[in-house]
């Protein structure tokens, strides 16, 4: 074959290319040669001298198609209307890889000729015209060409017959009754909408949603609503479920069998809206019962049908926030006993547990149950009993169940427990409102485990001081750390007085120590201290001290805690020596007995100058412990003798008296929380104060925001004791309002 | 807190005849600033507490440790250092006195 441009007979040429179209198109047997040959031939006919022949190669060929596809249709039809969609997709499965091959005989036309007068593919998919009519008049592909042909001279007459033969094989197919039809066929027919117009580069699907899809979808509504009907008339909710999502499964079974891919989500609206969304109410009247007896199976199966309809899930998601809040509500309903605190923790986690499992099964962790069960434990955690006028006991039990933890008595429980268990309670610290009342009570009993050396581990402590500070911030836990740097302080004082001691040949006669704590860190409230006459033996380490002390540091001054102090006393007046562990206060009176066996109450009173509560209170745990014997039943702080039990005795020989120390009594419970308020308005000073220092300038409301904003990890304050705090530093002349507004204020540097 | 030496063994065999002998005491003290009042009259804010300015700046190194000390005047009268400070720039006289300010001495 030659190249060269050259005079070709059209007529002749087109005589042999037209007889081996006809094999190609119909994929009968065409020789290498011959096929060789008419590759050749396009190629002469579209060089051709004088004048190219391409355009009546294109005519020729595109009438040959529609003549070629016309004979087609009537053969297709042949054989009647139970053989038609047989029919078309056996000649549509020949033309439409004929026309491929075709394609491929045209290679030079469709390369060299027709592309060079096509439009962009940016112009077609990003222009405006209309992809129908965009190929109209100009040339295309000859394999495109083809594909355009069928759908107009094949599609187009017989398309609503076979659409509607579609639709009744597939309501066969529902029906669970053997295809007429084959299988391959309705799908191969189906598809062919869509492959007939595959090579667009806009708009593919428009044919198959057009001719098909709209049709089946809302042949397929019909079928639904038919289908929902008759389920409803079990009047049975959880069966109900069951069976739909049975239902959708098997519709998209069939989409993925029958239709395009694109189909399937919309399959799935359709028999989510007719069989879901248009019986809500039939659905949630089973609500409350599902979650009432938290039904796992039905609960997920609502789950996945509700997930689907928009707002639909509001009900459920609402019905099962208020059964938490019941089951939390319930779990920690009228406790009772010493151990009111564990069992309030516990019952707690037990439940927050329970459901959190609950809703990441049952609801695949769904955020909007997240959020129920964030709510529902807000509002257990911080409940106030009769009708929100009790205080809520929260933040006190929870800070005693982290005290039992931390102490040392918790047996027969391991540190990695302990850990544990520590761990878990700041899922419960983090719904508390009002954490800074959890720290007060948490503080009070640091300082008892720190100052009665009770603590267990000192790592235990710090970690857990660790997570409050990650939940809440640095200023969270200032204090705490305070408390922690006098316990460090004090073990360099005790250091430094024995030095002072030994340098200056000082002997105390007593082993001394000594924590040196800084007022205002600790709560301990000074109103503790009560008057006491020191004991002789105590008064040399006491004055030795304070002179060590005063030389040390400036415009200092120290009180005693004696209600904290301890002494380890050994008695050498029973038949062994026995080493008790007593207060200050138990040591007094016991060391009046070394001059008289007995002693009436009034004396030691008189002597110690002990007030009556603390008499009282440990003059009882002596004669508890039965170190004392007592006259009268009851011990009078006038009448009753007290006498020394000189046949006392004791399994063991190093014991404590604790009686009296460590109860919390309510008074401190009420001065905790009265505590409270006056820091809650330091806070907010401080806060308002950090505020107008970096902004200058604000407007009342913003002031307020910022405020809220910056206090609520710790409470929540009132505005009204917001706008308390803004009065009281404008007094103090930290801020003033300023002249042209008194809704805004300014910072005074 | 500190362990029982060999000596005060020897004392205990020594006295053993004694009624009670006290062989160890742990003390529990609370220092604070030596104060006629303990509220700063300028900011109002316990003198042991770390005045208004400092909490709001708080401080967040060296673990809630507050350098914000008081400091007496020679008429007695203490503050917090930073409120004084301030307070003598407007007005050298004590804020509850009206005498002339002059520093006594220094809280550490
Ligand atoms: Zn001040
Ligand atoms: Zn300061
Ligand atoms: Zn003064």
């Amino acid at each position: 074959m030659s190249l060269k441009p050259r005079q070709v007979d059209f007529n002749a040429t087109w005589g042999a290319i037209k007889e081996t179209i006809r094999g190609v198109i119909t994929l009968d047997h065409v020789p290498r040669t011959v096929w060789n040959d008419r590759f050749s031939d396009v190629y002469s006919l579209c060089v051709a001298h004088p004048e190219p022949l391409a355009d009546r190669l294109y005519a020729e060929t595109k009438q040959y198609l529609i003549d070629h596809v016309a004979q087609l249709l009537e053969r297709v039809q042949e054989d009647g209307e139970q053989n038609l969609v047989k029919n078309y997709f056996l000649y549509w499965t020949q033309y439409s890889v004929g026309s491929q091959y075709l394609h491929s005989l045209y290679l030079y036309l469709n390369q060299q000729h027709i592309k060079t007068q096509k439009m962009s593919d940016a112009e077609i998919i990003y222009g405006s015209i209309d992809p129908n009519v965009a190929t109209q008049g100009d040339q295309m592909e000859i394999g495109e060409l083809a594909l355009q042909v069928w759908q107009s001279n094949m599609i187009t007459p017989l398309g609503h017959r076979l659409v509607k033969l579609l639709l009744e094989a597939i309501d066969l197919d529902r029906a669970g009754q053997p295809p007429k039809i084959p299988i391959e066929a309705v799908r191969g027919t189906i598809l062919s909408f869509v492959e007939v117009q595959a090579y667009r580069k806009k708009a593919q699907l428009q044919l198959y949603v057009e001719l098909f899809e709209m049709t089946f979808l809302n042949a397929s509504g019909e079928h639904f609503k038919r289908d929902a009907a008759l389920l409803l008339q079990e009047r049975n909710v959880s069966l109900y479920m069951e069976k739909v999502k049975g239902k959708i499964e098997e519709e998209l079974f069939r989409a993925r069998r029958y239709l395009h891919s694109s189909s399937l989500p919309k399959v799935a609206h359709r028999c989510e809206l007719h069989m879901v969304a248009e019986h809500l109410q039939f659905l949630y009247s089973e609500c409350n019962n599902m979650v009432k007896y938290e039904k796992k199976n039905d609960l997920s199966n609502m789950y996945d049908l509700l997930k689907s309809v928009p707002n639909a899930l509001v009900v459920l998601v609402d019905t099962v926030f208020d059964h938490i809040k019941n089951q939390g509500l319930s779990a920690i309903h009228n406790l009772q006993g010493e151990s009111i605190h564990i069992n309030f923790v516990e019952n707690l986690l037990t439940v927050y547990k329970k459901y959190k499992s609950l809703i990441q099964e049952v609801f695949k962790s769904d955020q909007n149950f997240m959020g129920a069960l964030d709510k529902a434990c807000n509002s257990v955690i911080n409940h106030r009993a009769n009708d929100g006028r009790a205080p809520c006991r929260s933040p006190e039990l929870l800070a005693k169940y982290c005290d039992t933890l931390l102490k040392k008595s918790s047996k027969g429980i391991s540190e990695s427990e302990v850990d544990e268990k520590l761990l878990e309670s700041i899922i419960i610290f983090k719904y508390i409102d009002d954490k800074d009342i959890f720290q007060k009570f948490y503080s009070r009993s640091l300082a008892k485990r720190l100052i009665h050396q009770q603590t267990q581990s000192m790592d235990a402590e710090e970690a857990m001081i660790n997570r409050l500070k990650q939940a809440c911030g640095y200023e969270f836990t200032s204090k705490l750390h305070r408390m922690f740097t006098d316990m460090s302080v004090s073990a360099d004082l005790n250091n430094k007085f024995q030095e002072f001691l030994s340098k200056d040949k000082i002997e105390l006669g007593i082993n001394f120590g000594i924590y040196v704590l800084q007022a205002g860190a600790w709560p301990l409230g000074q109103a503790i201290v009560t008057p006491f006459a020191l004991p002789q033996q105590l008064e040399k380490s006491v004055q030795m001290f304070e002179s060590f002390y005063h030389n040390k540091f400036n415009g200092r001054k120290l009180t005693w805690l004696h209600h904290l102090c301890q002494a380890e006393l050994k008695l050498g007046y029973l038949k062994k020596p026995y080493v008790v562990t007593v207060q200050t206060f138990q040591m007094a009176i016991l060391l009046l007995f070394e001059k008289s066996d007995t002693l009436s109450c009034k004396e030691i009173r008189e002597t110690l100058q002990l007030n009556s509560e603390q008499f009282k209170r440990h003059a009882v745990s002596l004669v508890d412990s039965k170190l004392l014997l007592a006259d009268t039943e009851e011990i009078d702080e006038v009448e009753t003798n007290l006498r020394l039990n000189l046949d006392y005795s004791n399994k063991r020989t190093k014991f404590r008296i604790t009686a009296a120390i460590q109860k919390e009594t309510p008074h401190e419970v009420e001065q905790t929380m009265n505590s409270v308020e006056e820091d809650r308005k330091m806070y907010l000073q401080a806060a308002i104060v950090r505020i107008m220092k970096s902004r200058k300038v604000l407007k009342h409301n913003l002031l307020i925001q910022e405020v809220y904003a910056q206090s609520k990890v710790s409470f929540a304050p009132s505005v009204q004791l917001i706008k308390k705090c803004i009065e009281s530093l404008i007094d103090k002349q930290y801020i003033e309002r300023t002249p042209h507004s008194s809704e805004e204020y300014s910072y005074v540097a | 807190m500190a362990d029982e030496n060999d000596n005060e063994r020897m004392d205990d065999n020594q006295k053993s005849d004694k009624m009670f002998t006290l062989k160890k005491w742990n003390a529990v003290a609370m220092w604070s600033w030596d104060v006629e009042c303990d509220t700063c009259a300028i900011c109002r804010v316990q003198v042991m507490d770390a005045c208004l300015r400092c909490q709001a700046e708080s401080k967040k190194d060296s673990y809630g440790k507050q350098d914000c000390v008081v400091v007496w005047g020679e008429c007695n009268h203490s503050f917090h250092y930073c409120c004084m400070s301030l307070w003598v720039k407007q007005n050298n006289r004590c804020p509850l006195c009206q005498q002339e300010w002059s520093i006594q001495r220094m809280g550490k």
